[in-house]
C-alpha cells in the first residue's frame, strides 16, 4: 500500500509545474483567450517534445507507455495553470485508438499525435443531455463505400483544431465508433461560445457525412464498452484538471488572506476566513485522494476501477466548484474582477464539471454499481 | 503508487479473519468481566497494544496491521477492546513522559485491561478553551490534594485510574500553571455521576473530586508541565480506526439499500425513485472518498511520515461526513429512520452502523463527533494556523497575557 508518487512521478510533476509556470502564465492564458484559435501551436509542440502528448501511448507508436496516473499528474498541473487547449480530448481519442484501432489506424494517428502533428477530439454528447453511450441518436447508414452519418453532436471540445474526431453513431450493427475527418463533406461546425474562454466547443451537424468502412474503430456494433472506458478516462482526467484548478484557487486565497488587512489585521486571522480556507483545504485533499485513487485504479484495472472513476468525477466536480467559488468570496470584490486571475480557474472547473458525465450521471452510475 | 495491499498484509488479514471466525463471542457481552476476558483474548492474540513497543508488553507492529485488525473486527461486528483511551493515549503518554516506576506499575495492567483508565481533562467551563481549567491540585509534599469537577469522562463508572490535568499554580499564565497527574478513581474523594446524553444512554460521566489524593510519584513530568504533555500529539493509535470506521459506514449503506428496496412510494420501491438514488449516489461517493483518504493516511504512516497537524483534516473530514451521512439516511427513511426499537417487518430499517442501536442513535451520535477531541471549529483553527500558516487570531486572553 503506497499512496505516494514515485521519484519519476514527482519529477514529472515538478518539471511540468516549472514548465507551465514559465510558458503558461496567467498572462499567456489571457492572450489565448483572445485568440480565435484559442490554443498555442508553439506550446503544443513543446508539450510534444516533453513527451506529454505520447505519455500514455505505446512505445511502438512513439509514446512513453505510461498510464492514467501520469496523465492525471500532468492534467493536475494543466488545471493549475488554467491551460487552454485540447490536451484531454486528444489523450482520450488517442487512448481509444490505441485500445481498439486497427494496425492501420494506429499507425496513421498515434505517431502523429505523439509528435504534436495532429490533435484529436471526442464528440460524446448527442441531441439529448444524456451522457450514456446508449443515448446516442446519430445514425450511420450503410453506403456502397462505407457509412453516411446524420445527426448532431453538441459541445465537441476543440473540434476546430482537431484532425480527427471520435464519433459514436447507430449503425445497423448497433452502437459504433467512427473516426471522422472534421473537414468531411456534409459536416458543418458551429462554434458555441462558452463561459470559459479557455474552453472551445463546437456544434457539429452531420448531413449524410460520408465515412469509409475503414473509419470504424473497433468492431461495428461494439462501441459501448469502448465509450464507457473513454468516459471513465475523461472523468478521471477532468477530475485531475479540476483538482489542479481548485488547488491553485486555495493557494491564492491563503496567500491573499495573509496579506490583505481589514480592521487593522490580516483577514486570515479572522475565523470566518480561516475556517473557510480550512474547509477548502479539506475538499482539496479529499479530491487529491479521489483523483489519484481513481487514476491508479484505471491503470491497475482494480475491481472497483469503474466505481472509482465515477466517485472521482462526482466528488471533485462538486468540491472544485465550491473551492474555486469560495476563493472569490475570500478575495471579496477584487476576486470578481476580470483582471484578477481567479476566474480563469473558476470557469475552467465549471466547464469540466459538465463534461465527461456530470455529477448526476456519475452518481447514478455509482448507485447502479453498489445497489444494482 | 500502488494501492494494493502487500501480500504480507493480505496474509495477515486472512489470519485475523480466521481467528475472529473461531473466537468472536456469539452473544453480547453485558458483564464487565466478560468484556475484560474478551479484551485479554484479543491482547494475547496480538490484536491489542499492536503499536506499543515490545519492551512495554506491546506487539511493535505497523499502523496498517492495526487498521486491518480493526477493519476485520468491524466487518464481523466484534465487540471492541475496552481500554481504548488508556491504550491509545494514556499509556503512550506514560511511555514518553513517565518514570520507570510509573511504567512498571501501570502499563501492563492497562494493556490487559486489569485496570481501566479514563481521561480527566474537560470541565464545565473549560471545553475548547481547555487551558482555562479550574480543578486545583495543591502540593502537599508527598501528595497533591485535588478539588474540582471534570466532565465528558468516558468509562467513568468502570475506571480504576484517570489521567488528570489540574492547576497547580494560579499565578502564572494559564498554560503554565497546569500539571498532569495520575489519579486513583477508587477513593472516597472521587465521585462519578453518569451523564445522560441525547441518545438516552449514559456513556459519559461527571467526576467530582473533593479532597481527593494523588501521590507525588504519580506526577507525570514536572510540576507546571501538564499543558505541554497534553499537547504532545502521540501517534500511537493514529489511523487505527480509519478502515474499520469506513467498513461500518459501508455496512450501514448496504442496510440502507435493503431498506429502500422494502419501503415503497408511488407503487415502487424507494430505490427506484430518482431523488432517492441521487442522494444515495452522493452518500456512497463521499463514503468512498473517506476510504481513499484512510488509505492515504495509512500509506503516509507506513512511509514514516508524521501527519502532525494534518491529522486535524482527517478528524474534521470524517466527523463532518458522518453528520451528513446519517442526516441523508434519515431523510431517505423518513419516520422509519427515527424508530428507537426494532420492528419485525422492517428489520433492515432499524439498524445502525454496527454499534447497538438504531439509525436514530447513529444520527444522534453523529452530533458528538464534531465536538469531542477538539470541535470542528478548533480543528479548523489548527488547520488554518499550522497547516496553511494563516496568522493567529487576536484573542482577548492573549492580549492580557
Amino acid at each position: 500500500m503506497d499512496f505516494s508518487f514515485s521519484p519519476d512521478q514527482r519529477l514529472l510533476r515538478d518539471s511540468a509545474r516549472a514548465f507551465l509556470d514559465e510558458h503558461a502564465k496567467p498572462a499567456a492564458v489571457r492572450l489565448l483567450w483572445d485568440d480565435p484559435r484559442g490554443e498555442s501551436e508553439a506550446l503544443w509542440k513543446e508539450m510534444a517534445q516533453l513527451g506529454w502528448l505520447g505519455l500514455a501511448l505505446p512505445e511502438a507508436y512513439g509514446g512513453s507507455g505510461l498510464g492514467m496516473l501520469e496523465a492525471a499528474i500532468l492534467l493536475h498541473e494543466l488545471g493549475r495553470a488554467g491551460y487552454p487547449g485540447p490536451y484531454l480530448p486528444t489523450l482520450l481519442a488517442a487512448a481509444a485508438i490505441g485500445a481498439a484501432g486497427s494496425e492501420g489506424q494506429k499507425a496513421r494517428w498515434l505517431p502523429a499525435i505523439a509528435t504534436g502533428e495532429a490533435r484529436a477530439s471526442v464528440a460524446l454528447l448527442d441531441a439529448e443531455l444524456d451522457w450514456r453511450p446508449e443515448a446516442t441518436a446519430m445514425r450511420a447508414e450503410k453506403t456502397g463505400a462505407g457509412f453516411a452519418l446524420s445527426g448532431r453532436k453538441h459541445f465537441v471540445p476543440w473540434a476546430h483544431v482537431a484532425r480527427v474526431l471520435l464519433v459514436p453513431a447507430r449503425a445497423p450493427e448497433g452502437l459504433t465508433l467512427f473516426l471522422v475527418d472534421p473537414g468531411a463533406g456534409g459536416l458543418t461546425q458551429t462554434p458555441a461560445q462558452a463561459m470559459d474562454p479557455g474552453t472551445r466547443w463546437s456544434t457539429m451537424t452531420f448531413e449524410r457525412t460520408p465515412v469509409g468502412a475503414d473509419a470504424v474503430l473497433g468492431a461495428p456494433g461494439q462501441a459501448g464498452p469502448l465509450l464507457d472506458a473513454l468516459l471513465r478516462q475523461g472523468a478521471v482526467g477532468a477530475a485531475a484538471e479540476m483538482l489542479g484548478a481548485a488547488r491553485r484557487c486555495l493557494d491564492l486565497s491563503v496567500e491573499y488572506a495573509k496579506v490583505r488587512e481589514q480592521f487593522g489585521q490580516p483577514i486570515g486571522s479572522f475565523q470566518a476566513i480561516r475556517h473557510k480556507c480550512a474547509e477548502m483545504l479539506l475538499e482539496v485533499e479529499n479530491s487529491h485522494s479521489a483523483v489519484y485513487y481513481a487514476a491508479w485504479a484505471l491503470d491497475a484495472r482494480s475491481e472497483d476501477h469503474e466505481l472509482a472513476a465515477s466517485v472521482a468525477k462526482a466528488y471533485v466536480g462538486d468540491a472544485a466548484r465550491r473551492v474555486c467559488g469560495e476563493s472569490i468570496q475570500v478575495h471579496g470584490g477584487i476576486g470578481f474582477t476580470w483582471e484578477y486571475d481567479l476566474h480563469i480557474y473558476f470557469k475552467r472547473a465549471k466547464a469540466l464539471e459538465a463534461q465527461y458525465g456530470d455529477g448526476d450521471y456519475h452518481r447514478e452510475l455509482i448507485v447502479r454499481r453498489v445497489a444494482a | 503508487m500502488d494501492l494494493n495491499y502487500s501480500p504480507e498484509d493480505r496474509a495477515f488479514r486472512a489470519e485475523v479473519r480466521r481467528w475472529l471466525e473461531t473466537n468472536v463471542p456469539k452473544q453480547e457481552l453485558p458483564a464487565l468481566e466478560d468484556r475484560k476476558a474478551w479484551h485479554r483474548r484479543l491482547y494475547e492474540a496480538g490484536y491489542v497494544g499492536m503499536l506499543w513497543p515490545k519492551a512495554y508488553g506491546g506487539w511493535g507492529t505497523t499502523p496498517m496491521r492495526q487498521a486491518i485488525v480493526q477493519d476485520e473486527m468491524a466487518r464481523v461486528g466484534a465487540p471492541p477492546p475496552i481500554n481504548g483511551l488508556g491504550i491509545g493515549f494514556i499509556g503512550p503518554t506514560i511511555i514518553v513522559h513517565g518514570t520507570d516506576w510509573q511504567k512498571q506499575r501501570y502499563l501492563k495492567k492497562m494493556l490487559t485491561a486489569e485496570e481501566i483508565w479514563c481521561q480527566l481533562y474537560s470541565e464545565p467551563n473549560a471545553g475548547s478553551d481547555l487551558a482555562s481549567l479550574k480543578t486545583r491540585a495543591e502540593d502537599q509534599g508527598d501528595h497533591f490534594l485535588v478539588n474540582g469537577q471534570k466532565i465528558w469522562t468516558s468509562a467513568g463508572p468502570i475506571a480504576d485510574w484517570g489521567i488528570l490535568l489540574a492547576r497547580t499554580d494560579s499565578k502564572v499564565a494559564k498554560h503554565r500553571g497546569i500539571s498532569c497527574l495520575l489519579l486513583n478513581m477508587r477513593q472516597p474523594g472521587v465521585e462519578v455521576r453518569p451523564l445522560k446524553q441525547i441518545t438516552g444512554h449514559a456513556l459519559f460521566s461527571e467526576v467530582f473530586m473533593t479532597n481527593a489524593r494523588a501521590d507525588r510519584r504519580d506526577l507525570i513530568g514536572a510540576v507546571g508541565q501538564g499543558w505541554e504533555i497534553a499537547q504532545t500529539t502521540l501517534g500511537y493509535e493514529r489511523g487505527a480506526n480509519s478502515l474499520g470506521r469506513v467498513t461500518r459506514y459501508a455496512a450501514a449503506f448496504h442496510q440502507l439499500v435493503r431498506a429502500t428496496r422494502e419501503l415503497r412510494r408511488g407503487g415502487r420501491p424507494l430505490i427506484e425513485d430518482p431523488a432517492v438514488r441521487a442522494k444515495m449516489g452522493r452518500m456512497f461517493a463521499e463514503l468512498e472518498v473517506q476510504r481513499y483518504a484512510a488509505l492515504r493516511v495509512l500509506s503516509a504512516l507506513q512511509n514514516g511520515e508524521s501527519p502532525g497537524a494534518a491529522s486535524s483534516i482527517t478528524k474534521l473530514s470524517y466527523t463532518e461526513f458522518e453528520k451528513r451521512y446519517y442526516e441523508t439516511a434519515l431523510e431517505i427513511l423518513g419516520p422509519w429512520g427515527q424508530l428507537m426499537s426494532s420492528r419485525e417487518e422492517f428489520e433492515d430499517v432499524d439498524t445502525s452502523s454496527g454499534e447497538p442501536g438504531t439509525w436514530a442513535t447513529a444520527f444522534l451520535w453523529a452530533r458528538a463527533g464534531t465536538i469531542y477531541s477538539g470541535s470542528s471549529e478548533i480543528q479548523k483553527n489548527i488547520i488554518g494556523e499550522r497547516v496553511l500558516g494563516l496568522p493567529k487570531e487576536v484573542r482577548a486572553d492573549r492580549l492580557k497575557a
